[in-house]
C-alpha cells in the first residue's frame, strides 16, 4: 500500500474570464506522503487546492479518491471523503472556547438542544493531548496568541477523520516552537497513513518536512521531484521557467544625474509589519518593489502615503522633509497612491469618469464652487491623453474594463499634479494591451521628471519596467537589485529567503 | 456587455426614474380624483403643497445626508423637540394669551424662538454627526438612539402637555404671498433650489457623492470625509429648525410628538426619489418628486376617506419596496 495513490487528479482545467487558472493539471498524492506544492503568485496552487477541497468546481478533469472517481466535489463531500484544509487565514470564532471551535461543525448536544460543554471540552482535551498541543480547551479563542490560534486550526482539522490534510502556508503564523509541534504532528500521522499537501513559499521547509515537491507555473504542473533528488536552485529555476529573457529592459534616461537621490525613504517602521525600511529613488528612474504577497509592500506604500500608522519614518524630496501626516497632507505635498485594489480604495465606481478624475484636484482646491465646463473639458483632455476607452467621460466607471479603470486612477493623480507616484500592483486583472499602455505611461512620467515607485508581484514585469528593484521579505528590504543582478531568479530567491545576504 | 450600450442604458434609466415618479404621481392623482373629485381643485392642490413643504425641507437635509451614505432617523424627534422649544418660547416669553400681551417682550419672543431653534438644531446635528463619526457605528442605530433621547427631552420639557400659540405666530406657516401662494411653499422650493446648487455645483456636494459612493476611495483621494459627514448632519439639524418653525406656525400648537412622522416620511421620500440607501446617487429633483409623491399619497388617502391608520402601513410598505427594488437593480449592474 505504501506507494499506492490516495488521490489522483487527471487533466484538471479551470478558466476564469481572461485567465486560464489551471490547464490540464495532473497530480497524484501517495498514502503517507508529504507533498509540497510550490509556484509563484498566480501559478494556480490556490485554485487547485480549492478544487480538491470542493469549494471550486473544475471545468474539466476528474479526481480519483481512494479508488472512487469524481468529476467534481463539493465542500461537504470532500470533508466526508476525509479531506481537511488548514487555510492561511484562521477560520475560527473569537468569542467561543477552543473546544467549541474545534467541534463547531457538530457540537455534542443534549436532547433539548443545549450544548454539552463538558463533553466537548473533554474530547478537545484528549485531541489536543494526542496532538501534543499544550493549550487548555476551555480558554476563549481571543485569549490565545496567533501561534496558538494556528495550532487550534490544525487541531480542528484532526477532529474529523482526516485522510488528506491540505496545509496552506501553515508556518506563516508559527514561531519555531509552533513549527516544531506542526512537524511532529505531520511526521507522526503520516506514519499512520495520513497524506499531506503542503503549500509554502519557504523553500527551506520543503526540504525539512516534505517527501516530494510539485512545481506549478502559469496554471500548469511543471514537474514533480523527490526532495532528495533536487535542490532549491533547480526548484527556483522551474518556478520561473525559461521565458523571461525575451522581455525588453527599460532604457535609462540620459543626461540626468543618476547618483543624486531625489526621493529618500528613511527608516519606515511598524512593529511586525514593516521593518526599518530605507531606500532612495533617483531622478528619472522607476523603482520597483518586489517580494511575496504579505511581505509588507502594500503596508509600506500606505505608510509612505500617510494612510496607515507608523512608528518611524521620514520622507525627503529634493532635500526637503515632506513626511505626510495623512492622505490630505500627502496630496498637498504632491504624492499620489494608486492602490492595489482599484475598486476598494481607488475609484468611486458608481460615479462618472470625469468626477473620478477631478476628485483629488477638487479635494486640494479651496473654492466652494466648481467650474463644471472647465472640469469637463480638462478631464476630457487628460482622459484622451491617457487613451481611456470610454464612449463619454460621463460614463460610470463601473462600466469600464479593468485597464481603463486603472487609467482613470492614474488620470486622477496626474490631474492633481502629483509629483511622486506609487503604483501598487498596477496591472493586476488588466489585459495585455492595457498593461503595455500603462508601462508606457509610467516610462513617460519618469522621463518627465516624476518619481515612480512600482510594487508588483509579477517579477518579469518588475525586471522589464523598473531600473532597480528592491526586494522585501518579512517587512525588511533584503536586497536592491540593479544591472546584471536584476533577474527574475534573484528577485524570487531573495523573496523566499533562498539567497539570504543583506545588501543594505 | 458592450460599453456603448451602457450610456444609453444609463441615460434611459435616469430618465425613467424621474418619469416613473411623475407617472406614479399622476396615477395617485387620478385615482384620488375618481374617488373624490375635490382632490383636483386648485385649493386642494395648494393645500397639499403647503402641507408637504415641511416634509420637503426635512427631506432635503435627509436626502443630502443619504447621498453621503448616512441616515438620520432622529429627524422626527428633532422637529418635535424644536417645535416644543419654539412654541414654549413664544408662549412663555410672549405671555399666555394674545389678549394679555407682555408688552415689549412679545416683540422679542418670535426672534428669540428663531435664534434658539436654529442653535438647538445646529447642536443636535453636531452631536449626531460627531457621535456617528467617532463611534464608527452604523448611523441608523446611533440616530435611532438619539431619536429616543430627543423625544424624551421633548416630553420632559413639555410635561406631555401641548403649547398653544393663540394665533400669535401665523405669518410663516399660514401667510400667503398675494393671498395665493403660501409662504411655506416658497421656502420649500427655495431649499430644493439650494440643494440643487449644493449637489450640482459645489465641491461639497461632489464630496457627498464620492463619500457615499466609496468612502475609502474618497479618503484616499484627500477628502476630509469626517468633516463632510459631520457638516451634513449639521445641515439636517438646521433644516429641521426651519421646518419646525414653519410647522408650528402653521399648526398653531406643539406637542412632543408633533413631528414624529417626519422621520419615516422623509426617508420614504428620498428613497422613492431614487437615492440609494448606500449613498452616492440621487439629486434635488428626485428629492422633490419623492416628497410630492409621498405628500400626495397622504392627502389622497385622507380625501378618499380611508382609515388614517392605513397611511402608516402604506409608508412602511413603500420604504420596504423602494429599498428592495433599488437594491436588486443596483446589484444586477
Amino acid at each position: 500500500m505504501q506507494n499506492a495513490n490516495i488521490l489522483e487528479a487527471v487533466k484538471i482545467s479551470k478558466s476564469y474570464p481572461g485567465v486560464k487558472a489551471l490547464d490540464e493539471v495532473d497530480f497524484d498524492l501517495r498514502y503517507g506522503e508529504v507533498q509540497a506544492l510550490v509556484g509563484q503568485n498566480g501559478a494556480g496552487k490556490s485554485t487547485f487546492i480549492e478544487i480538491i477541497a470542493g469549494s471550486i468546481q473544475p471545468d474539466s478533469g476528474r479526481i480519483t479518491l481512494g479508488g472512487t472517481m469524481h468529476t467534481h466535489l463539493d465542500p461537504s463531500k470532500s470533508i466526508e471523503l476525509g479531506i481537511q484544509t488548514v487555510h492561511q487565514e484562521n477560520q475560527l470564532v473569537e468569542e467561543l472556547s477552543v473546544a467549541e471551535n474545534i467541534y463547531l461543525y457538530n457540537l455534542p448536544k443534549t436532547r433539548l438542544g443545549f450544548v454539552k460543554l463538558a463533553t466537548c471540552i473533554e474530547a478537545a482535551d484528549v485531541l489536543l493531548g494526542e496532538l501534543g498541543i499544550d493549550i487548555s480547551s476551555e480558554k476563549k479563542l481571543n485569549e490565545l496568541t496567533p501561534v496558538q490560534k494556528k495550532l487550534i486550526s490544525i487541531a480542528k482539522a484532526f477532529s474529523r477523520k482526516a485522510k488528506i490534510l491540505i496545509l496552506d502556508e501553515p508556518t506563516a503564523a508559527l514561531d519555531t516552537r509552533g513549527k516544531n509541534i506542526l512537524y511532529d504532528i505531520v511526521r507522526r500521522y503520516t506514519k499512520k497513513g495520513l497524506s499531506v499537501v503542503y503549500i509554502s513559499h519557504h523553500l527551506g521547509e520543503i526540504f525539512e518536512i516534505c517527501d516530494r515537491v510539485t512545481i506549478f507555473k502559469d496554471g500548469r504542473r511543471i514537474t514533480t521531484h523527490k526532495v532528495t533528488e533536487t535542490d532549491m536552485n533547480v526548484i527556483v529555476q522551474e518556478m520561473i521557467g525559461r521565458s523571461s529573457t525575451s522581455l525588453i529592459t527599460r532604457e535609462m534616461v540620459q543626461g540626468v544625474d543618476l547618483e543624486e537621490p531625489v526621493l529618500e525613504v528613511r527608516d519606515y517602521h511598524r512593529q511586525g509589519v514593516v521593518d526599518h525600511v530605507s531606500f532612495s529613488v533617483r531622478q528619472g528612474e522607476i523603482f520597483g518593489i518586489g517580494g511575496l504577497v504579505g511581505a509588507g509592500r502594500t503596508e509600506l506604500a500606505r505608510m509612505i502615503f500617510g494612510l496607515d500608522e507608523k512608528e518611524s519614518g521620514n520622507l525627503v524630496y529634493k532635500n526637503r522633509e515632506i513626511t505626510p501626516s495623512d492622505p490630505t497632507d500627502a496630496i498637498k505635498k504632491g504624492i499620489g497612491l494608486l492602490t492595489e485594489d482599484r475598486k476598494e480604495n481607488g475609484l468611486v465606481i458608481i460615479r462618472p469618469v470625469f468626477e473620478n478624475i477631478s476628485l483629488v484636484r477638487f479635494a486640494k482646491s479651496r473654492r466652494a464652487f466648481m467650474k463644471l465646463q472647465r472640469e469637463r473639458s480638462e478631464t476630457e483632455a487628460i482622459s484622451k491623453q491617457l487613451n481611456v476607452k470610454t464612449p463619454t467621460i460621463a460614463q460610470l466607471v463601473i462600466n469600464l474594463s479593468g485597464g481603463n479603470q486603472q487609467k482613470v486612477v492614474l488620470a486622477k493623480w496626474l490631474f492633481a499634479e502629483a509629483q511622486i507616484l506609487i503604483f501598487d500592483e498596477p496591472t493586476v486583472g488588466i489585459d495585455v494591451g492595457s498593461k503595455g499602455e500603462i508601462y508606457g505611461l509610467m516610462d513617460q512620467l519618469a522621463r518627465s521628471g516624476k518619481i515612480i515607485i512600482m510594487i508588483s508581484s509579477d517579477n518579469p514585469e518588475l525586471i522589464s519596467v523598473c531600473d532597480r528593484v528592491g526586494v522585501m521579505r518579512f517587512g525588511r528590504f533584503v536586497a536592491v537589485l540593479e544591472g546584471e543582478e536584476k533577474t527574475e531568479e534573484n528577485i524570487l530567491k531573495f523573496s523566499m529567503g533562498v539567497a539570504e545576504k543583506d545588501r543594505i | 456587455m458592450k460599453i456603448n450600450a451602457f450610456t444609453r442604458e444609463g441615460l434611459r434609466r435616469r430618465i425613467s426614474q424621474s418619469t416613473m415618479l411623475v407617472i406614479l404621481i399622476v396615477v395617485v392623482a387620478i385615482v384620488a380624483t375618481i374617488v373624490n373629485p375635490k382632490f383636483l381643485r386648485i385649493t386642494n392642490i395648494i393645500n397639499i403643497f403647503q402641507q408637504i413643504s415641511v416634509l420637503g425641507i426635512v427631506s432635503c437635509g435627509v436626502g443630502m445626508l443619504l447621498v453621503s451614505g448616512h441616515i438620520d432617523i432622529s429627524v422626527g424627534a428633532q422637529v418635535s423637540l424644536l417645535g416644543i422649544i419654539v412654541a414654549g418660547i413664544i408662549q412663555h416669553v410672549g405671555g399666555i394669551s394674545a389678549d394679555a400681551p407682555n408688552g415689549w417682550l412679545q416683540l422679542l419672543a418670535i426672534p428669540t424662538a428663531f435664534v434658539v431653534s436654529f442653535i438647538v438644531g445646529f447642536l443636535m446635528g453636531l452631536i449626531n454627526g460627531i457621535t456617528v463619526i467617532k463611534s464608527r457605528v452604523t448611523s441608523f442605530i446611533i440616530t435611532l438612539g438619539f431619536a429616543s433621547v430627543y423625544k424624551g427631552i421633548a416630553l420632559l420639557v413639555s410635561g406631555g402637555a401641548s403649547y398653544m400659540l393663540f394665533g400669535r405666530f401665523e405669518w410663516l406657516g399660514r401667510g400667503r404671498i398675494l393671498n395665493v401662494i403660501p409662504i411655506p411653499i416658497l421656502f420649500f422650493l427655495g431649499i430644493v433650489l439650494l440643494t440643487h446648487i449644493v449637489l450640482k455645483f459645489m465641491r461639497y456636494g461632489r464630496f457627498l457623492y464620492a463619500i457615499g459612493g466609496n468612502r475609502k476611495a474618497a479618503y484616499v483621494s484627500g477628502i476630509n470625509t469626517d468633516g463632510i459627514i459631520m457638516r451634513a448632519y449639521v445641515v439636517v439639524g438646521l433644516l429641521n429648525a426651519l421646518a419646525a418653525l414653519i410647522l408650528i406656525s402653521r399648526v398653531g400648537s406643539a406637542l412632543a410628538t408633533t413631528g414624529e412622522a417626519y422621520a419615516l416620511d422623509a426617508l420614504a421620500s428620498v428613497i422613492v426619489g431614487g437615492v440609494a440607501i448606500t449613498g452616492g446617487k440621487g439629486n434635488a429633483l428626485s428629492f422633490f418628486l419623492g416628497v410630492v409623491l409621498i405628500g400626495l399619497l397622504g392627502n389622497a388617502l385622507i380625501i378618499m376617506n380611508v382609515n388614517p391608520y392605513v397611511r402608516d402601513v402604506v409608508i412602511g410598505s413603500i420604504i420596504i419596496i423602494a429599498v428592495t427594488v433599488s437594491h436588486l437593480t443596483g446589484e444586477s449592474s
